[in-house]
């Protein structure tokens, strides 16, 4: 609502192949708006950061607990793949910046092209992860077909097993050859903290999608660009999990 | 302050006056699409309002239960189901939720002269979150109901065959709801403030809330997370809280209670917001250290990040870390020290109205003294050994979540219903309904004081028989605290139907909310107000308003 | 005020809005390529054994990319002063849990040793004397 109290705010459209942005009623000029908007997405990015943040207390705890599991489990992770993923990552998040630009300077094309850069980032690095998961249910590591089967306990024996951690090429054992101490914990919180952090991906590369869509309709320019800029943090702070993902798990051990 | 013009026109007949927000639109899509945050809060009344009756029924069946030594009514098993019920319904369906949604959402746009929350989107999806929270906990009690206690502890809630997931996935919606709350509130105390309207010129209540906010948004993410890996336990056993599986039990206690103990503040800075308003409006005087109550606000939130090991203090944890968290504990009394005296200092020599807020406002003071008191009893670390799990730890935390919480609860709904809906309740069975719930709340909790520091354990479906006398009179307490809270529904419900017309400024308040025409418009203001006076300058009121019935 | 368009990379938008800070394309690409460089350096790096000192300096280095990423490419830098104050408070929060559940952690052991003392048992409570009438 302007100051008078009656009408709402239009921003309008600074060229015939984009649409005028009418300011929600409730506030009195876009600064307002795109202030309450962003300070907004910053805070549910902190709530983010928290959830994310235990998992890493979690990472922490047990490589503090049982450092040679910890050791042995990341030298079977490609580092190699993880750095390729890094440089996805780091390569769309440019991509993404760029389109964030593209949009504030009213550029249409470029804002398209951008942002489906970014998604074809996002694409290239969930088939990577395909191929790093399939290689660990290769691997007896994490076998994901039987990963809800359930803990057996065998009672006569009095010995548990996970059907999920068959450790075929028996890698996780210490120098005597005498298995380490929970070997499947390395990989149960590995696919727990990049399964979630994928799920992220694909959720930022649906926003990404959808922004697209406006974009196209030429609902984002100059004048209000607020969606591609917030969609754009999203996609940031999923780089930014990632960033401290890859040494974590596959270069410190 | 500056007054608002009323939207009152004498010169119309009644059914031409304008609309207010209740009936300037109808039917059921008008409510569920609603993004009018009067509307959204008086849904989140409802709401809550049912999910404390449903608590409440629990409880009286718990102690029902307890009537006896070798128990009353149910199974052991059964009983583990019915207080967790209790405890889970309460924490996550009422307590925490109710005031940041119900009055908090009714009362913060008004208090800061917006038309809105930031963010009413979002604010719908919050309510929704809360909705399909409830509606997967009643899914949860249908499939088996769970037993792990309200604060689920590994490795039980990992081994135990029962919807624990459906419940944990319950928490995890209401969690966000909260978080989003949270949110909105924070954004909109930045960025929607009235022109003139400071900081330091806002209401208490608002200060209160902001506080809470923070911790909902920094907190309840972990509780999330918490959940989630409980989830992953249960459904591929990812070994991170399973002793088996080579997990820590003490990792869980840390994750949960790291959400749980800011959580606890997140219920309870709220009711001091209210608590702030009341003692005001009702002894017609400023606060009594104003900015030491804002900051205070923000200190017991920052340091409630920093404690929550006391409930730990059993665990085996590394003893260093409790000392840690006890000596910490006991900052957390200064700044609630400082609100409890700085309410009393206002209401000295104070023009003192005994209404029914103004009761339930003075029964808050004297129940939350002794809730607080007892909880620094308990995070002294060699008493706790001995408490901890009792019926001392029990009685505590009803004292301050029952006691104060709900009481303040109750304080606010009194003093802010004729805002809210343009009637009011009788007078003369408020008054009642707030001495029954005092005695009968004192009657339930004293008792288990004092079997607690004789051993009783608490969440225990049988007891030895020397505990009895204690048992049977705190039973036949809950059945007359019990009725006092019938009594209230009674009198509140039976005002929309058939109460008096309120006054256009019934008690007297000089903050903004108490400006907007009664009940208010649907955007709040025709003109955004501009605020020049202090915020709880009372020579600027309008006695006239206080006398005049709206309509 | 009229907002238009430029195609030559140096945008504003319309006063009514207020200034927003638009970056040059030279900067972000500048940004990328340290943030790759540095991923070069992490793999690099990572193959040195520093001891117990690996998991900070990876995490050191983390954090320099991190702090690129969010002063340039997310905008911080020319953002207003409470969402800087937003983001670095959920840091700060997160590290309480760090600390204070990482500290337990490693202090338990101090004052639980499992397998570091002896306690002296007397042969008689372990091996417990047969009764009597077993003899006969």
């Amino acid at each position: 609502m302007s100051q008078d109290g009656h009408h709402s705010v239009v921003i309008p459209a600074p060229g015939p192949e984009f649409v005028p942005h009418t300011v929600a009623h409730h506030f009195d000029t876009p600064v307002q708006e795109f202030q309450a908007a962003k300070l907004g997405f910053w805070l549910f990015l902190a709530t983010e950061i928290l959830l994310f943040g235990g998992l890493f207390a979690a990472y922490f705890y047990y490589h503090d607990l049982y450092p040679e599991t910890f050791k042995v489990g990341g030298q079977q992770l490609d580092w190699k793949l993880g750095a390729i993923n890094t440089s996805v990552l780091l390569l769309s998040s440019w991509t993404m910046a760029m389109g964030v630009r593209s949009a504030q300077t009213s550029q249409k094309r470029k804002t398209l092209m951008f942002c489906a850069l970014t998604v074809v980032g996002a694409a290239i690095f969930m088939v990577i992860k395909f191929f790093e998961y399939k290689a660990k249910t290769e691997h007896g590591l994490f076998v994901f077909p039987h990963m809800f089967d359930g803990y057996q306990v065998d009672t006569a024996t009095m010995t548990g097993s996970l059907p999920w951690f068959t450790d075929v090429h028996n890698v996780m054992v210490d120098a005597t050859g005498a298995p380490l101490p929970h070997g499947h914990l390395f990989f149960a919180i590995y696919v727990t903290m990049t399964a979630i952090h994928g799920l992220h991906v694909i959720i930022g590369a649906g926003l990404i999608l959808w922004v697209m869509k406006g974009v196209a309709k030429g609902r984002f320019h100059a004048g209000y660009y607020l969606p591609v800029d917030l969609v754009g943090l999203y996609w940031h702070l999923v780089d930014l999990i990632w960033i401290f993902l890859f040494p974590l798990l596959y270069l410190v051990p | 302050m500056t007054t608002q013009a009323p939207v009152l026109d004498t010169n119309k007949s009644h059914s031409e006056q304008p609309k207010h927000y209740l009936n300037c639109s109808s039917g059921f899509w008008s409510w569920a699409s609603t993004l009018d945050h009067k509307r959204i809060g008086i849904m989140y009344l409802i709401g809550t309002g049912l999910a404390f009756l449903a608590g409440g029924l629990f409880a009286l069946l718990v102690r029902l239960h307890l009537w006896q030594p070798d128990g009353m009514l149910f199974s052991n098993d059964q009983y583990n189901q019915i207080f967790t019920l209790h405890g889970a319904f309460m924490v996550f369906l009422f307590v925490i939720p109710a005031i940041p949604g119900s009055l908090g959402n009714m009362v913060l746009p008004l208090m800061l002269g917006a038309k809105d929350v930031a963010l009413p989107r979002l604010n719908l999806l919050s309510f929704y979150l809360w909705l399909s929270g409830a509606v997967l906990a009643a899914l949860a009690i249908a499939m088996g109901g769970f037993d792990t206690g309200w604060t689920f502890y590994a490795p039980y809630s990992l081994y135990t065959n029962k919807a624990v997931v459906t419940i944990g996935l319950a928490i995890f919606m209401l969690g966000f709801s909260s978080i989003f709350t949270g949110l909105n509130f924070i954004v909109t105390t930045h960025k929607l403030r009235a022109p003139g309207l400071t900081w330091f010129r806002m209401p208490l209540f608002v200060w209160a809330l902001y506080a809470t906010s923070l911790l909902q948004v920094l907190a309840t993410p972990v509780l999330g997370i918490t959940i989630l890996l409980v989830a992953f336990e249960r459904l591929y056993n990812i070994g991170i809280f399973d002793p088996r599986l080579g997990g820590d039990p003490v990792l869980f206690e840390h994750f949960f209670w790291f959400y749980s103990h800011p959580a606890v503040y997140i219920m309870v800075l709220p009711a001091f917001g209210i608590i702030s308003e009341l003692v005001s409006v009702h002894s017609r005087k400023p606060l009594f250290g104003y900015k030491l109550i804002a900051f205070s606000s923000l200190a017991i939130a920052i340091i409630s990040f920093l404690v929550w090991g006391h409930h730990m203090f059993t665990s085996g944890q590394s003893t260093y870390a409790m000392f840690a968290f006890s000596f910490l504990t006991f900052f957390v009394a200064i700044p609630t020290a400082i609100k409890e005296f700085s309410w009393v200092a206002t209401i000295w020599k104070g023009s003192i109205a005994l209404n029914s807020p103004m009761l339930y406002t003075l029964a808050f003071l004297i129940i939350f003294a002794i809730g607080g008191l007892t909880g620094v009893i308990l995070g002294s670390l060699n008493v706790d050994l001995h408490l901890h799990d009792t019926y001392f730890v029990v009685a505590h935390f009803h004292y301050v979540m029952m006691g104060s919480i709900a009481l303040a609860f109750f304080a606010g709904l009194h003093h802010w219903w004729p805002k809210m809906f343009g009637v009011m309740y009788n007078e003369t069975l408020a008054k009642i309904a707030c001495l029954v719930i005092f005695v009968g709340f004192n009657a339930t909790f004293i008792p288990q004081f004092i079997m607690g520091s004789q051993g009783m354990p608490r969440r225990y479906a049988t007891y030895v028989p020397e505990f009895q006398p204690y048992h049977s009179a705190s039973t036949m307490g809950a059945m007359v605290l019990g009725s006092g809270v019938a009594l209230m529904v009674f009198y509140l419900v039976a005002s929309l139907l058939t109460g008096k017309k309120a006054m256009q400024n019934q008690w007297g308040g000089v903050t903004l909310d108490w400006h907007t025409p009664t009940p208010p418009p649907l955007e709040n203001f025709a003109h955004a107000p501009k605020v020049t006076t202090e915020v709880y300058d009372y020579s600027t009121l309008d006695l006239k308003s206080t006398q005049t019935p709206i309509g | 005020m009229r907002a238009h368009a430029h195609n030559d990379g140096h945008g504003h938008g319309a006063l009514q809005m207020g200034h927003h800070h638009v970056s040059s394309s030279a900067m972000f690409l500048n940004v990328l390529v340290v943030l790759l460089i540095l991923t070069v350096v992490t793999v690099g790096v990572s193959r040195i054994d520093f001891g117990p000192a690996n998991m900070l300096i990876a995490m050191l280095i983390a954090s320099v990319k991190a702090s690129l990423v969010i002063l340039f490419f997310m905008h911080v830098k020319w953002d207003t002063a409470i969402n800087k104050i937003v983001f670095l408070s959920s840091f700060l929060f997160l590290s309480l849990l760090f600390v204070f559940t990482l500290a337990d952690q490693a202090t338990r052991r101090i004052d639980h040793p499992m397998h570091v003392t002896k306690a002296k048992v007397s042969k008689e409570w372990v091996y417990p004397k047969p009764a009597i009438s077993e003899k006969h």
